[in-house]
């Protein structure tokens, strides 16, 4: 059985007291301005393209550290260099890229503590989110080693006398990554390690909001002995450097994770074949959700309160799998509402460094101001039926909860991605799953119910990538929850699952003719 | 032989003798004529039924009309209405909107709250007082404990500090002037007034959190102080129970705040509980002792097994962490005893409170004291209420003083509360089983536990 890297336990207070010193000595280094961000190239340091400072979300008056941008000319080198690297690190043992990979991980279980507090001080994420951030990292590292190892051996296929046929996997080449920041070292590393064990060279492109975190994965895999044109780091603004890498024909395969505008546009632009392309380039694209939570007539209603509030408000709704729209059944409506607004008044909202903080900030300017315009046109056209009070001077918005809340209205429609819930009461269970079926997007979604057969319609017919029952509808773990949606919810199969790895390869078949002059080998 | 084979020998025949006084009496709980015992039987004997008769019962109370209670009932017992005859009582496989089904839906409820009114003395205050007063009547003293729901939200919160300051206004208006209020053992510190109750700490404020354990002490100080107040004022004492591993140091911290505090450092005798599954159980009584003696004022420590194991067990696996608990329900008893010794030991800063439905345990303790010279006036033993009542009459009539933990509050949140107690009482592990259901051999019953952990 896979074992997951356990979570820090902070309910011993030693642990809290260790994780508050580390976070001293992340705010050293940021006072001492060591904190920085350089592309690597070739395993050299660059980055002439400029520089942005990171700041942080909680506060944006203290800049953590400055992120030197890849120029065009680094990142045609960054092509080039791994262009020509990807063939020795394809034809590398893959027992020897499943051994790096753990390495990797081993990297990052050494540094945990420091990532966690750079996570928090950079992404904006609380203390345990943070630390759940770096334990996935590292679950990505053992598990895609693991399944390298089981897919790596050839496999005869069938026996018959005379005839020997083998199947055996090939990685596809240059595999470009572009990564969130809303797992600024998970989703990365996921992605990266997941192309990089199968065989491809990677050219990770970090979102520019945390490329201090992704710094260090790019450190972590260097210092594990992945070559340097095997493996290229540049951060730099997607629209520039992004488009680039996107468009560029000598790039075989491009990971993604983050919006759908984003994603269709790169699936968009990969389809268009250029002079010198060798492949169709393979898009793996993770979007968006519009999920939703089904409170049953019949359910626990503290539990069903807990459940929305962790998976609405944690990180701010800053996740794909996070709760946007909750449907109540019947009668449960009306208490459910209540309690949930009651509730929500009263959770921590503040700074990510303070070890009490349920809430943080969003991540940048750009997202509170399009989260508050959601707010302000919610208020215009929906029933507002909560809205709390956020904190000034970091990117802070109110978690706020709208009710009987059109179908056809934004609020119910798009992703939002912050603390915002659009609530809607159903007659029936059924009307319910028809309403929360009736999305785009098709990623997580939850159900709080006490009926069985409920339970087993829901989980018939509730069209969901993840679906949680009795339970938060966020924080799925590497193998024991695969991640992933369809719809508009992306394409590819699911982060941290089985079937994961070989969409970074191309399966080839051998077949062998061993009969000469009328003899074979026994098989 | 040497001195502790004499107390274990004090211990067999101490036993004994409570096993004979018991005689043939059966807990309302485990009395097949009744309801209760008919489903304890079941559920004992089919695993299945068992996890879909409690998750029904746990789930009644918030259903709002017949038809959803038929349903229910077909969904969680149809399967198993097929081997117990006595469910087509409840109307398994009537169409939901029947009239059967209407009339079944109602026998079901009346069902459970009958069976919830074994172990829950009333909905409020007012309604727990004649069932308080024949506890007295009959010699047993008692720990009121008010049901609540999680508090998601201050508002409910405060609506259950309210709850307290209520009740204790009821109590101390009533009680006190009963003929059964008198001590039932005079010179017991834990009798010197009749009423007492239990709190429930964590549901005193909604952001009780372990990463939020400043505020979260800070504001249960101020809380649980307005209860204290209330309780110096009409005279009555109070228990802080214990929780999982995850809320028990705020509750020892918030304790140790508040009655150390200038306005309660006189406070008599208040209670915490030691739970001795916790692996880390001894420091923590060591703890509690150390306050106790710096306080300079004595405080009642109830020592438990601990209610919480299947809980934390749990979810240590889901983490990998490393379980904070014995794994071991023996382990739990050899500490208990072990406990229970450095309990009577600490001398008079502290009152014990031996919480404990085993006839083993208790026997132990009470020949301990003995054996240190300490009489019945100076511990007491605790027990549930509607659990083991020959258990409780069997030592109350030795002598000995024993309190009933005395639950009150409605149906829904009293549901997870009766949920407990019917999967402890029907767990391969739970004494009152192997005593009542099992007729286990009072030898194997009696049997000193050894620390497996």
């Amino acid at each position: 059985m896979f074992k997951n890297e356990s979570f820090i336990d902070f309910t011993i207070a030693e642990n809290r007291a260790r994780f508050a010193a580390m976070l001293l000595d992340v705010q050293k280094a940021i006072d001492a301005k060591t904190l920085e961000a350089s592309p690597m190239v070739d395993g050299k340091k660059c980055g002439s393209g400029g520089t942005i400072p990171s700041l942080d979300p909680s506060n944006f008056d203290v800049t953590l550290g400055l992120v030197r941008l890849a120029s065009d000319r680094e990142a045609e080198s960054a092509l080039e260099s791994t262009r020509s690297g990807a063939t020795a690190w394809g034809n590398t043992d893959f027992e020897r890229r499943a051994e790096l990979c753990k390495k990797v991980g081993e990297n990052l279980r050494r540094d945990r503590l420091f990532l966690a507090g750079l996570i928090v001080r950079e992404a904006g994420k609380n203390w345990r989110e943070a630390d759940k951030d770096v334990c996935e990292a590292i679950d990505f590292c053992d598990f895609y080693a693991e399944e390298m190892l089981r897919l790596g051996p050839v496999k005869l296929t069938e026996d018959v006398p005379g005839e020997q046929n083998s199947t055996f996997y090939k990685p596809r080449g240059v595999c470009v990554v572009i990564a969130p920041w809303n797992f600024p070292l998970a989703i990365a590393c996921g992605m990266t390690m997941a192309a990089l064990v199968a065989g491809n060279a990677v050219i990770l492109k970090p979102a520019e909001q945390t490329s201090l975190v992704a710094d260090r994965l790019a450190r972590a895999i260097l210092d594990a002995g992945i070559p340097g044109n095997a493996f290229a780091f540049l951060p730099g603004l997607g629209e520039v450097i992004g488009r680039m890498l996107v468009l560029d024909p000598r790039v075989d395969m491009i990971c993604f994770t983050g919006s759908k505008t984003v994603g269709l546009e790169i699936i968009r632009s990969a389809a268009t074949v250029k002079s010198g392309q060798r492949s169709i380039k393979r898009v793996v694209a993770e979007l968006g959700g519009k999920n939703g939570l089904i409170v049953d007539e019949d359910a626990d209603l503290d539990e069903a309160v807990k459940s929305i509030i962790e998976s609405a408000f944690g990180y701010s709704g800053q996740k794909c799998s996070a709760c946007s729209r909750v449907i109540v059944v019947g009668d449960a409506y009306e208490p459910l509402l209540q309690r949930l607004c009651d509730a929500t008044s009263d959770i921590i909202i503040g700074k990510a460094a303070d070890c009490a903080t349920f809430v943080g900030p969003l991540i940048d300017e750009e997202a509170q101001k399009r989260v508050k315009s959601v707010i302000a046109e919610g208020e215009k056209h929906s029933q507002l039926a909560f809205k709390g009070k956020a904190p000034e001077h970091g990117y802070f918005v109110p978690p706020t909860i709208f009710r009987d809340v059109d179908t056809d209205s934004p609020l119910w429609r798009e992703e939002i991605f912050g603390p915002v819930i659009a609530c809607r009461k159903a007659t029936d269970f059924n009307e319910a799953l028809a309403l929360a079926n009736d999305s785009e997007y098709a990623l997580t979604g939850g159900v709080c119910s006490r009926s069985p057969r409920n339970i087993e319609l829901a989980k018939r017919s509730f069209l969901v990538g993840n679906l949680y029952i009795n339970r938060s509808i966020t924080g799925a773990l590497v193998c024991r929850q695969p991640f992933g949606g369809f719809r508009m919810s992306g394409v590819g199969s699911k982060a941290g699952g089985h079937d994961y790895l070989l969409q970074f390869m191309e399966p080839r078949t051998v077949s062998e003719n061993t009969m000469r002059r009328g003899f074979a080998p026994e098989a | 032989m040497n001195t502790s084979a004499t107390i274990e020998d004090k211990i067999q025949s101490f036993g004994r003798d409570v096993f004979v006084a018991i005689g043939e009496e059966r807990p309302s709980t485990f009395n097949k004529n009744f309801w209760t015992g008919k489903i304890m039987e079941w559920s004992m004997s089919q695993p299945e039924f068992k996890v879909n008769m409690f998750r029904l019962v746990d789930v009644l109370p918030s259903l709002r009309s017949s038809a959803a209670i038929a349903t229910h009932v077909n969904e969680y017992l149809s399967a198993a209405a097929a081997n117990i005859h006595g469910l087509v009582e409840w109307g398994v496989n009537l169409k939901p909107d029947s009239f059967r089904a209407m009339l079944t839906s109602a026998l079901v409820k009346k069902s459970v709250e009958q069976m919830a009114a074994q172990f829950i003395a009333g909905n409020d205050p007012h309604d727990a007082l004649k069932q308080l007063k024949r506890l007295r009547k009959t010699g047993l003293a008692f720990t009121a404990d008010l049901l609540g729901e999680f508090s998601v939200s201050e508002k409910e919160a405060r609506h259950y500090v309210q709850r307290y300051l209520d009740a204790l206004k009821v109590f101390g208006a009533e009680i006190p002037s009963w003929p059964e209020a008198k001590p039932l053992i005079n010179g017991h510190p834990g009798e010197q007034t009749p009423v007492c109750i239990s709190v429930k700490l964590s549901a005193l404020y909604s952001q009780c959190h372990y990463m939020n354990f400043e505020r979260s002490v800070t504001v249960l100080s101020e809380r649980l102080g307005e209860i204290a107040a209330e309780a110096q004022r009409v005279r009555a004492l109070i228990y802080v129970d214990a929780e999982d591993s995850a809320n028990n140091p705020i509750i020892y911290e918030t304790f140790k705040r508040v009655f150390s505090s200038a306005q309660f450092k006189d406070f008599p005798y208040p209670g915490i509980v030691v739970q001795a599954y916790a692996k880390a159980s001894a420091q923590v009584l060591d703890d509690m002792l150390a306050f106790a003696r710096k306080r300079g004022n004595p405080i009642a420590v109830r020592l438990v097994k601990g209610a919480y194991w299947d809980h934390e067990t749990i979810l240590s696996k889901q983490y990998n962490w490393p379980s904070p608990l014995f794994s071991k329900k023996e382990s739990s008893d050899a500490q208990y005893e072990l406990l229970s010794r450095t309990l009577i030991d600490a001398g008079d800063c502290v009152l014990p409170a031996f919480g404990s439905h085993n006839v083993r345990s208790l026997a132990h303790a009470c020949c301990y004291a003995a054996e240190r010279g300490r009489d019945a006036s100076r511990f007491e033993l605790q027990m549930l209420y509607g659990m083991a009542e020959p258990i409780a009459r069997a030592f109350s009539s030795r002598g000995f003083l024993v309190r009933l933990y005395v639950p009150l509050g409605q149906m829904l949140p009293g549901m997870g509360y009766l949920v407990r107690r019917l999967l402890e009482n029907t767990s391969n592990e739970s004494f009152l089983r192997h005593t009542f259901f099992d007729a286990q051999q009072v030898e194997e019953l009696l049997r000193a536990p050894k620390m497996l952990d």
